[in-house]
Parts: structure tokens; C-alpha cells; sequence
């Protein structure tokens, strides 16, 4: 039997409205990021849970790919918005793809992105450690160069989730950890200078810088 | 905007603008406590770390690069050149400095007995010049005990 032409549409709207809600998730993930309320981020917490969804939603098509190699047809229609024949489902699908980027992503997320900042002054004010404050403004300001780079990540293969999450992995090792090895040996020296134990950060500033050979050190021991 | 140039930004900000300001702030620290005869050593050490955190970077990542990124020993290939660097380049700077007090020590006091402080210099000088001797020789006492007591 053929499929009609209203759910071929709805799937359409829901495939194209994929990379909008990637980028929900990539804000959610950024106050999820100071939510978490510590100085690092919690694997397997609200932020990697969203930034995994966010991944996930970016390589849906990819991943839908596998239902043809367990022997489940999935006619995915063409997702142009050209596509969608029905008129008022092309037009949800525009206006919702259009309130993401224009309203949450270019006005709302800057704001609360400021927000956060402020909430960092208070957070000092209140005895506590402004930089997750910080950090999750710098997060959520870069948003929209977050997503690209996942794009930029995304093979388009039928592993194209665990290829941009493997990407990640090497970007957040690769790029990030060095440069917050820095801010950690300027943890160190503040300690030192205040009296406070100094020795563990230091062995976190090298153990920043040197994250892939203890993977590979974890590896040889298996 | 990106997070990674937000963050490199921030931590450029903090080691060559804040870290500088904050080491005039560990001075002034570091005078008040030495004119309550406090220990100060901490707070004038500290400034100038704050006024190193570059090279001390440049120093870290030094360590962390003695084999290939993939090699299983880095981390502790890099934990073993960080305290062979303290061991025979700072520490060798620190006897010299033991030695100095020792000197301003007999200079001051003119005093040559066992128990005033000039000794506790000249030891701990050194002691800082056999930090290789002391770890053979400690490893040469469990080594003769490895077969237990006889």
C-alpha cells in the first residue's frame, strides 16, 4: 500500500525541523553546562546527555540508514522543503525552522548568555567560583559555530553519530584540554601562593595535556 | 564566536593580564607578613609564578611532549622530566641560595655552634645537590631487604 501523501509530508516536516532541534539541544546543553554547578562538566550529565542529542539529531538521516540494513524499508522522502506538498505543513516547518534561528538563537541565547555573565558576579560575590558561569556564556554565544562544526564533522555514512561523537572526542582533547591546562597551572599557582594544596592540579595540567597517550595507556591494559 | 577562541581568549586574559596584576597584589601580601613575622615565602614564591605563567606553560608542555602523543608512558614520561627538572634545575638553585643564607647566617650572628641556623642551611644545601644519591641509596636499602630478615 502505498503511503499517503499527509505522512510523507509530516515525516518531511519532522526530518527538516532535525537540525533545529540539534540546535535546542546544543542551548539546552549550554545551561545544562552551569546547571551542573562545579568547576567541570559531569560525563554522562545533563550537558554530555544533551550534546549527545544534539548529535544525534544532526545525523538522523545517517542513522535512519540502519533500519535498511536490518531489512526494514524506510522510504525516506526527498526533505527539500519543495518537497512537502501540503501547504500549511511547508509552512509550519519554515516558521518553526525560522523562530529557532532567528528568535532563540540570534536574540534569546545572547541574552541569556549575559545573563549567565552576570550570575558569574554574583557567583563571586556569593563565595562560589565564577568561572562555570563564564564558561557556559562562552558556550552558549557559540552556539551557532558549535553546530557548524558539528556539521563539519557529520560524514553522512551510517556511522556518521559515532564518527561526529569520535570528532568531538578528539576536539575536546585535541584543542580544549591544552588551553584549559593553562587555566588549571593558574589554578596551581593561586593555591601555592594562598596555601591551598597545589600538587593535584598540577598533575591535572599535565594530565590535560596528554589525555590521548593515557587513553592509550588505558587501552594497553586491557 | 566559538567556544574555543572564547575559552583560549580567557585563559590569554587570565596568564598575561590578571596573573600580572594579582603578583604585585602577592608582594604587597608577602611584605605585610614579613614585617608580622609571618611566613612569607609562599606569597613572594607565588607572585612570581604569576609573573611565569607563560613560560611555566611553555615548561609544561615540555613535559608533556617528551614521546609521541600516542605513546601508553607520556604521562609519566612527562610526570618523571617534571621532577627530574625540579630535582637538578631548581633545586640546585635553591642549595645555592641555602649556601647565601648560610653565609649571612655566620656573617650576623658570628656565631659557629651546632644549633644556630647556619647548619640547617649547609645541610639542606646539601641536600638539595643529592636528591639522586638519597633516591639510590633508598632504593639500595630495599634492594638489600627485598630478601627479608635473616
Amino acid at each position: 500500500m502505498a503511503t499517503s501523501q499527509l505522512l510523507n509530508d509530516i515525516i518531511s516536516v519532522l526530518l527538516l525541523l532535525a537540525p533545529s532541534a540539534a540546535l535546542l539541544s546544543l542551548v539546552v546543553a549550554g545551561v545544562s553546562l552551569r546547571r551542573e554547578g562545579n568547576m567541570t562538566f559531569a560525563i554522562g550529565g545533563g550537558f554530555t546527555k544533551w550534546m549527545f542529542w544534539a548529535v544525534v539529531f544532526l545525523t538522523l538521516q545517517p542513522l535512519l540508514s540502519w533500519f535498511a540494513s536490518f531489512g526494514v524499508a524506510v522510504p525516506l522522502p526527498s526533505g527539500s522543503p519543495g518537497g512537502i506538498a501540503t501547504g500549511w505543513l511547508a509552512n509550519f516547518q519554515t516558521d518553526v525552522t525560522q523562530f529557532v534561528t532567528n528568535f532563540v538563537v540570534q536574540r534569546m541565547v545572547p541574552t541569556l548568555a549575559a545573563f549567565f555573565v552576570l550570575r558569574a558576579v554574583l557567583d563571586a560575590a556569593s563565595g562560589q567560583h565564577p568561572l562555570p558561569s563564564i564558561l557556559a556564556a562562552m558556550f552558549l554565544l557559540g552556539t551557532e559555530t558549535t553546530y557548524s562544526l558539528l556539521q563539519s564533522y557529520n560524514t553522512g555514512t551510517r556511522y556518521a553519530t559515532v564518527d561526529v561523537l569520535e570528532s568531538l572526542w578528539n576536539h575536546l582533547v585535541g584543542t580544549i584540554m591544552p588551553i584549559t591546562a593553562v587555566l588549571t597551572l593558574v589554578g596551581a599557582i593561586l593555591n601555592f601562593a594562598t596555601r591551598k594544596p597545589f600538587l593535584r592540579l598540577v598533575a591535572v595540567s599535565l594530565a590535560l595535556l596528554t589525555v590521548s597517550a593515557i587513553w592509550k595507556l588505558v587501552n594497553s591494559m586491557m | 564566536m566559538s567556544f574555543d577562541h572564547g575559552i583560549l581568549h580567557l585563559a590569554d586574559w587570565v596568564g598575561n593580564v590578571i596573573m600580572p596584576t594579582l603578583a604585585a597584589a602577592f608582594i604587597i601580601i608577602a611584605i605585610l607578613q614579613f614585617s608580622k613575622a609571618q611566613e612569607f615565602a609562599h606569597s613572594m614564591y607565588g607572585a612570581l609564578a604569576c609573573l611565569m605563567v607563560s613560560g611555566l606553560t611553555r615548561a609544561f608542555e615540555t613535559f608533556a611532549s617528551q614521546a609521541a602523543w600516542n605513546n601508553p608512558d607520556l604521562y609519566w614520561l612527562s610526570i618523571v622530566t617534571l621532577i627530574n627538572w625540579v630535582a637538578n634545575v631548581i633545586l640546585p638553585v635553591y642549595a645555592a641560595s641555602q649556601v647565601a643564607a648560610m653565609a649571612l647566617r655566620l656573617g650576623v650572628f658570628s656565631l659557629v655552634h651546632p644549633t644556630s641556623g647556619w647548619l640547617r642551611h649547609f645541610v639542606t644545601a646539601a641536600l638539595c645537590l643529592m636528591v639522586s644519591g638519597l633516591l639510590r641509596l633508598a632504593e639500595f636499602f630495599v634492594a638489600q631487604g627485598v630478601g627479608g630478615l635473616r
